[in-house]
């Protein structure tokens, strides 16, 4: 190891690739999401990698690999086993390691997506896994859901409500809810998308793009 | 903007105190406020106290920490400055009321401190939401809580 100090040269280890969460309850889209994402991020030139994290299996990431979007060995899956908060607040060693070995793999990566497994709302992100992290509800869940203050819904960066073509069929205001996640976070970021047509991910690409990648 | 891809040492590093403390009389060190919340990023846009724009991204194995330098040369040095970690200081009626008061704050994850009967929590967030998880010992007159800066 390279132990070199010098007060007038930079430090010799390497910055790696930007690592990004995305945590929410079970089913939110989190999944769906991400294979939006997927091409948005093609379209600006950045080279991407995943990690998924399921209870017992790799279907998330089975889905990702065989979506066609990405080159499959780009895709890694960590098992959570019974408690998917775990490993990735309190004990993130099993999801630091699939990012650190994908960043080996392909050293040209710049923006690795960490998709926890779906978990409730108390859900949070360690900051020595990731650098940044959105949380996704949907508006099917219930327009409550803001109000309840989950550490997930107002700690996160970016609050992502998805699902936004159902708001007319489970009885939501779109605008109220929008309206109470923004008081309940203190005006900090949040993202209305509808996975289905696409709607509002270019807007988190190039948020991300700016806030994480700097450029 | 000023791109910082490591941290050079800290401030009270024998090797950078003398040069730091030289660059201090010709008022050429800056500093970069970061919220204690945010000093566990390696990557975050900050602005230092002369308003320029600094986008720090660091190696896996590096942290910002109080006292941090990011920059060292002959015209300027440029140094982090943790943000003021304000406090929540809970008092408990009793040693009951201690003892509940205890289980929820582990339950919930809070980082707390000890000062003789009360409990002190880092806050990190709006006050309101620490009453509101312990709602039933406020609203019962068992433990109070009241805001306090370190
Ligand atoms: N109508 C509608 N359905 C959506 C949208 N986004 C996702 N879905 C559907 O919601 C279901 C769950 O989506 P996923 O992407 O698997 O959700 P997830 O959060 O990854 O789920 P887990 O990983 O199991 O926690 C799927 O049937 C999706 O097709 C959306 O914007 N609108
Ligand atoms: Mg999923």
């Amino acid at each position: 190891m390279d132990t070199r100090t010098s007060t007038h040269s930079p430090s010799p280890s390497r910055v790696g690739a930007a690592r990004i969460g995305i945590g929410g309850p079970v089913g939110s889209g989190k999944t769906a999401l991400i294979e939006r994402l997927i091409p948005a991020f093609a379209a600006r030139g950045v080279s991407l990698a995943i990690v998924t994290n399921d209870l017992v299996t790799a279907e998330d990431a089975e889905r990702i690999r065989r979506s066609g979007l990405i080159d499959p060995a780009r895709v890694a899956a960590v098992e959570a086993g019974a408690c998917p908060h775990t490993v990735i607040r309190e004990d993130p060693t099993l999801n630091i390691a699939a990012a650190d070995d994908l960043e080996a793999l392909f050293p040209d990566v710049e923006l690795i997506l960490i998709e926890s497994g779906g978990d409730n709302l108390a859900s949070t992100f360690s900051l020595d896994l990731v650098d940044w992290w959105m949380f996704v509800i949907d508006v099917a869940g219930g327009d409550d859901i803001p109000r309840k203050n989950g550490p997930g819904v107002l700690k996160c960066d970016l609050l992502v409500v998805n699902k936004t073509d159902l708001a007319p069929y489970v009885g939501v205001d779109l605008a109220a809810m929008a309206a109470q996640a923004a008081t309940a976070r203190a005006g900090r970021p949040m993202a209305l998308t509808n996975c289905r047509s696409n709607e509002g991910v270019d807007a988190i690409a190039d948020r991300i793009v700016s806030d994480v990648l700097f450029r | 903007m000023l791109r910082i891809e490591s941290v050079l040492g800290s401030r009270s590093d024998p090797a950078m105190h003398e040069a730091i403390h030289h660059l201090e009389h010709h008022h050429a060190v800056e500093f970069v406020t970061v919220a204690v919340g945010d000093l566990d990023r390696r990557r975050l846009m900050a602005r230092t106290d002369k308003g320029e724009e600094v986008a720090i991204t660091l190696p896996r194995d590096q942290k910002l920490h109080d006292g941090a330098v990011l920059v060292l040369d002959h015209h300027r040095a440029v140094i982090v400055r943790a943000g003021e970690q304000r406090w929540l200081r809970f008092t408990p009626r009793s040693a009951s009321d201690a003892l509940e008061l205890g289980y929820h704050a582990g339950n919930l994850h809070w980082r707390v401190r000890f000062d003789g009967e009360d409990l002190l929590v880092a806050q990190d967030g709006q006050a309101s939401a620490y009453a509101a998880r312990i709602e039933q010992l406020i609203s019962g007159g068992r433990v109070e809580m009241s805001e306090e800066a370190e």
